[in-house]
């Protein structure tokens, strides 16, 4: 028995010593994108993550600078494709804040409408990706689907299903088309009851539970000070939402919750996102109910020769991963000195995802990244 | 709001001399320029001291023409409900900054995608040289004085099938035989 | 939690009710969907609606629109002849070449689907690919939701009635913030460069003003046209009537910028320094010019720069031609003048006033001392109406009228003017009459929107409270007991459509015999030349045809040591065209010198 444990004590110290080096992704549908973690591993356990990015650079910021004010404005969707409009929203109103250019308010209206669409499409597409990452695929099959009746009423508004390109500067580029409104509230309804089916499929489902509760937690002290935004913060138990704390549009005039959930883990941050869901139905609802008539855009100049004045503007929206927000500097001309993009990805997907990582298991990389609202085109743009 | 943006500026000013503030915006911002080597300690007394807990973003900007890089740090408290803006000023030619990772890790990131973009060094970041480019020996491409268009087409050929493309300005100027003299050219579309 | 968690395993379950449900993304036999009514897929363009300007394909930020030339479509003032072609491998449908389209032909369909293996087959021509997509446009732009501006900046005036108590200048002009909030509006195309007789930079000095240089802008006029400020003032301006913005809205207020930029030099000192020509030495050369008119005036200016000995021989008092006795003060003020003619003798151009060819000096003498000799004489006489009574005293011609009423004569005119013509220099009589204080009449043949005057100058006209009264024609002038015009006797016409195409024809109507008091009446149909200064050794020489010089494409006359311009020559007969045969006889005559001198 003794000669046993000393062997075993070898064998163990020799797997100790022969860490392995995984490679996940570039090019691996569980990742969330054509990015790749160098993991560590110990067994199956991991000891160091290290994120390599570099495979989908575009060099958009670069491009802006050579675009004028508005040509710009069609690069901004293809930041993140699953959720292009907040970056477009950030755009807009950065260089309104720069310009001073005042916005309808029915175009609020309509921006919040977007925004709140293109949560629930992204959310959709969470649902798809989390639990896909845990071998749940049906669950994907189901929220991508209905996704197509959001990307329905897309097509209806603004004449694309996933590049928008929408809300530009002064507001919106078309008003409601006739009978736009019963649509929407058409959808709700029909997302609400599947909102329940989605319940029983994923959150009451035991294998969802086990592995996700426990998993991937981020401690709630240290959580703003490393840069953790949106759901997942929530996730954290704490209260913080940019629509409420710096609100932007017309958040400030509609009436919604921001939950959160205690834990810090997969979880908890699922938990945050099903309450979302039902949140952002909710605005929706109210935006319908709520919009005054009148103008949807404050016509722009010709845009060939449209200056903004010298200076700079940093305007943030709530996305479905977090703080996105566009940072503008003008040098007067008619193209912009410097546009740059913060998107939560570059915090989450890097430091917080490398550190993260670090004593967890092989099997719940992907889903620990699909919890943090990973996106390697938001990071490299 | 007013009043919370001139008991931060009093309380900056008074650790800081050499900060100066901008404080003409009628939103929740504040600007405060400062050298570039007082940079870390305003943000660690930001951070610590006055409840700036998030790091909301870092930016660069080329200024070509002055010769200079500018570096604006965005943090917002989550208790007050404002921005501030630390803004400094590197030299083009030269530009070495403190690494501020210390203070938030997020910071590491923007360090090595300034490092990379726009050349600057960071003292003591420690981190490996490439980021988002691969073996790119080339010049730092934010910079201003990088001319993608130049690139590209140094790098990459034209797909054939386009070579009839006109210009309209060229195509009157054919049948008109109208002479632009050279410095009204810049002014063409 | 245990490990067998019951609940969790037969909650799932539940998704079997889906058993059985009608799918809902995928559809058998499979068929595609039809896109939304404001769907975003291929282009389509009207290629008769297009103009051709090609803000398309500048506003495309992914550079997949050529402008290329296609099978049946020439290019003709106001339209380049270009169409735009769409490489759809680039295209990302943003649909701002739509939102840009200042015609509004180009728009986008719902089709959406198209395969092949062919990579060039993705270069289309909208229109002319795929006729079949103007059944099926789905994004569009309206007047209301096009990126274009529209509206022109309102030019500031003096109000109708404040106007006629005196000769001041009628239009204010822009001030800055409005020159360059008008100049902004330009998409700078470049439409407008052909239709100008002149060829001016017209896109690049607007942009110019847009981006706030105007000295680059007064530096890129005075390139080609030496009176640019009397331009800005009463230019015919053609380049607004190809204006691509004018097919859907008000055109860019070309003339008011160029007012507005040369304004900005306020003496003829600044203009020369911030034009800062360059003059080159003296060559030896000397070119004599009968007419201190615009084409005598361009021809003198440049070919002084190029360093000619340039000699103009005026026979009024002051330079300027009719652009200075023909054009009314309100409209183009004296000190404006004289400061561009000050500008252009700064230059070393000789003027000598009050030197009439013919009389103080001969044809011949001038003809012998200069090198070349340039006419640009103009028409100093007018057409007669040619109506019984027209020897009545306060019976005059239109243009004799502004001519002294300029030079600062007394005209007496009595109380009641009646007006006949319908041109800018009827409008011009009518106007300053009512300035000096009688009621006003215009009579023209036509309908008031067949009137050849500017439509601006007619509005003017109406608000000042002159009366105009269309389709009536002529047939007597009444005189009283002293042989002065008593009233005049018109018949009412109608409109005849011309069976050969052209414009209606008046008629008159037999028995609509109407009578008008009047204490004067102008004649304002039409003037003539007088070329009886050349004399009988250069009448034969120097060919002429129905009034006017006969030149060659280099303004050359039938004497190839004379060159000619201005209304004498060319049918337009305005200030702009006359300053384009100026400089395009300078750079014939710079042509011909400086062979001789090699």
């Amino acid at each position: 028995m003794k000669k046993y444990l000393i062997l075993q004590k070898n064998i163990q110290d020799k797997m100790r010593e022969k860490a392995t080096t995984l490679y996940l992704g570039p090019q691996h549908p569980g990742i969330t994108g054509n990015m790749m973690v160098r993991l560590k591993v110990e067994g199956d356990t991991i000891v160091k993550a290290t994120t390599e990015v570099g495979y989908l650079h575009r060099a958009f910021e670069k491009l802006q600078e050579k675009r004028n004010w508005l040509q710009s404005f069609t690069l901004l969707c293809r930041f993140c494709v699953p959720e292009p409009d907040p970056v477009e929203e950030s755009y807009a109103r950065a260089v309104e804040l720069l310009e001073g250019r005042e916005v309808p308010e029915r175009a609020k209206y309509i921006r919040v409408l977007m925004l709140e669409l293109a949560r629930l499409g992204s959310y959709m597409l969470w649902y798809g990706g989390q639990n896909g990452s845990l071998g749940l695929y049906t669950m994907g099959q189901w929220s991508v689907g209905d996704r197509n009746y959001i990307l329905d009423l897309f097509e209806e508004l603004t004449g694309g299903r996933i590049y928008h390109m929408y809300i530009w500067p002064g507001g919106v580029r078309r008003d409601f088309p006739e009978g736009f409104e019963d649509k929407v509230l058409r959808t709700m309804d029909y997302l609400e009851k599947r909102v329940k089916d989605y319940d029983d499929l994923m959150f009451d489902n035991a294998i969802f539970q086990k592995r996700t509760q426990g998993v991937g937690i981020i401690p709630k002290e240290k959580a703003v000070e490393w840069g953790v935004v949106g759901p997942v913060l929530r996730g954290c138990g704490i209260r913080s939402d940019i629509r409420i704390d710096d609100p932007y549009e017309v958040y400030d005039k509609l009436d919604f919750e921001v939950p959160t959930a205690e834990g810090g883990d997969i979880w908890a941050r699922a938990l945050v996102r099903r309450q979302e869901v039902r949140q952002s139905i909710k605005i929706i609802r109210q935006v319908i109910e709520k919009i005054p008539s009148g103008d949807y855009y404050n016509p722009i100049p010709n845009p060939q020769k449209w200056t903004l004045p010298k200076g700079d503007a940093y305007a943030r929206t709530e996305a479905v991963r977090g703080e996105v927000g566009i940072f503008i500097a003008s040098d007067g001309g008619t193209k912009p000195r410097r546009v740059h993009f913060r998107g939560a990805a570059y915090v989450h997907g890097i430091t917080l995802l490398e550190n993260l990582l670090v004593g967890e298991n092989v099997a719940d990389v992907s889903a620990i990244m699909n919890s943090l609202g990973t996106c390697p085109p938001e990071i490299e743009r | 709001m007013d009043e919370l943006k001139t008991k931060i500026i009093e309380r900056i000013k008074a650790n800081f001399q050499d900060a100066t503030e901008n404080n003409s915006f009628n939103y929740n911002r504040l600007d405060f320029n400062v050298n570039k080597t007082t940079v870390p300690s305003i943000l660690f007394y930001l951070k610590d001291e006055m409840g700036f807990k998030h790091l909301s973003h870092i930016t660069c900007v080329d200024w070509l023409e002055e010769g200079e890089l500018e570096l604006i740090f965005i943090v917002w408290s989550p208790v007050d409900k404002i921005k501030v803006f630390v803004r400094t000023r590197l030299d083009r030619e030269n530009p070495v900054m403190d690494n501020i990772d210390m203070i938030w890790r997020q910071a590491h990131t923007y360090e090595r995608e300034f490092r990379e973009m726009f050349g600057i060094q960071f003292t003591g970041l420690e981190a490996p040289q490439d980021f988002l480019l691969e073996d790119w020996d080339g010049p730092p491409p934010m910079r201003r004085d990088f001319h993608t268009e130049e690139y590209a087409s140094e790098t990459f050929f034209e797909r054939p099938g386009r070579e009839d493309a006109g210009d309209v300005r060229e195509e009157i100027i054919k049948r008109s035989g109208e002479e632009i003299p050279d410095f009204a050219k810049k002014y063409s579309r | 939690m245990s490990f067998f968690d019951l609940k969790g395993t037969v909650k799932p379950l539940t998704a079997l009710k889906q058993f059985g449900k009608k799918p809902h993304t995928i559809s058998y036999p499979k068929e595609s969907k039809e896109a939304a009514d404001r769907y975003r897929g291929f282009h389509y363009n009207d290629i008769e609606e297009c103009i051709g300007c090609g803000n398309c394909s500048t506003i495309c930020q992914n550079a997949a629109i050529d402008m290329i030339h296609i099978e049946g479509v020439e290019g003709k003032k106001g339209d380049s002849g270009l169409r735009p072609r769409i490489d759809h491998g680039r295209c990302c449908w943003c649909a701002l070449c739509v939102e840009v389209c200042p015609t509004g032909s180009l728009s986008l369909t719902k089709d959406y689907l198209y395969v092949s293996d062919d990579p060039d087959s993705f270069l289309w021509t909208p229109g002319v690919d795929n006729p079949e997509g103007k059944d099926k446009i789905s994004f569009y732009t309206t007047n209301e939701i096009s990126l274009n501006d529209f509206k022109r900046i309102p030019m500031p005036e003096l109000e109708g009635m404040e106007r006629v108590k005196s000769f001041a200048e009628v239009v204010l002009g822009y001030n800055e913030e409005q020159a360059r909030a008008e100049a902004s509006r330009c998409i700078s195309c470049g439409l407008c460069t052909e239709a100008c007789p002149e060829h001016m930079h017209i896109p690049e000095y607007i942009n110019a003003i847009a981006t706030g240089n105007d000295a680059d802008a007064v530096r890129i006029i005075y390139d080609n046209n030496p009176l640019p400020e009397m331009c800005g003032k009463v230019c015919t301006r053609r380049c607004e009537d190809v204006c691509a913005i004018a097919v859907r809205g008000e055109p860019i207020a070309i003339r008011w910028l160029k007012r507005y930029a040369t304004e900005t030099a306020l003496t003829s000192e600044i203009t020369r320094e911030i034009v800062n020509p360059e003059i080159k030495e003296a060559n030896g050369k000397s070119v004599g010019i009968i007419g201190a008119g615009p084409s005598g005036l361009t021809a003198g200016y440049y070919l002084a720069l190029r360093g000619y000995d340039v000699t103009i021989y005026e026979a009024n008092a002051k330079a300027g031609g009719a652009t200075m006795y023909g054009i009314p003060k309100y409209r183009f003020p004296i000190d404006s003048l004289d400061k561009q003619i000050e500008y252009i003798q700064s230059i070393g151009v000789k003027i000598h006033f009050n030197t009439k060819v013919g009389k103080d000096i001969s044809f011949k003498e001038i003809y012998d001392k200069f090198d070349v000799v340039f006419m640009g004489v103009g028409f100093p006489d007018a057409w007669s109406l040619g109506v019984d009574g027209e020897d009545a005293k306060g019976s005059m011609q239109a243009f004799r009228f502004l001519h002294m009423v300029n030079s600062g004569e007394k005209v007496d005119i009595g109380d009641k003017v009646v007006v006949v013509g319908g041109g800018n220099v009827a409008i011009d009589a009518a106007r300053v009459s009512r300035r000096l204080g009688a009621e006003v009449t215009i009579l023209y043949r036509r309908r008031v929107e067949d009137m050849p005057a500017d439509w601006e100058e007619i509005e003017g006209a109406e608000d000042e409270g002159v009366h105009i009264v269309p389709q009536g024609i002529p047939i007597k002038v009444h005189k009283d007991e002293k042989g002065h015009v008593k009233s005049v006797e018109y018949l009412k016409a109608e409109m005849v459509p011309d069976e050969r195409g052209g414009r209606p024809k008046p008629v008159a109507i037999e028995g609509s015999n109407t009578i008008i008091e009047a204490t004067s009446v102008m004649a304002a149909i039409g003037q003539m030349g007088d070329y009886s200064f050349l004399g009988k050794e250069f009448e034969d020489k120097i060919k002429i045809e129905r009034g006017r010089f006969v030149v060659n494409d280099k303004q050359q006359t039938t004497d190839p040591k004379v060159f000619a311009g201005g209304d004498a020559v060319n049918r337009t007969a305005d200030a702009i065209s006359a300053i384009a045969d100026g400089f395009k006889a300078c750079k014939a005559i710079d042509e011909m010198l400086s062979k001789d001198k090699n």
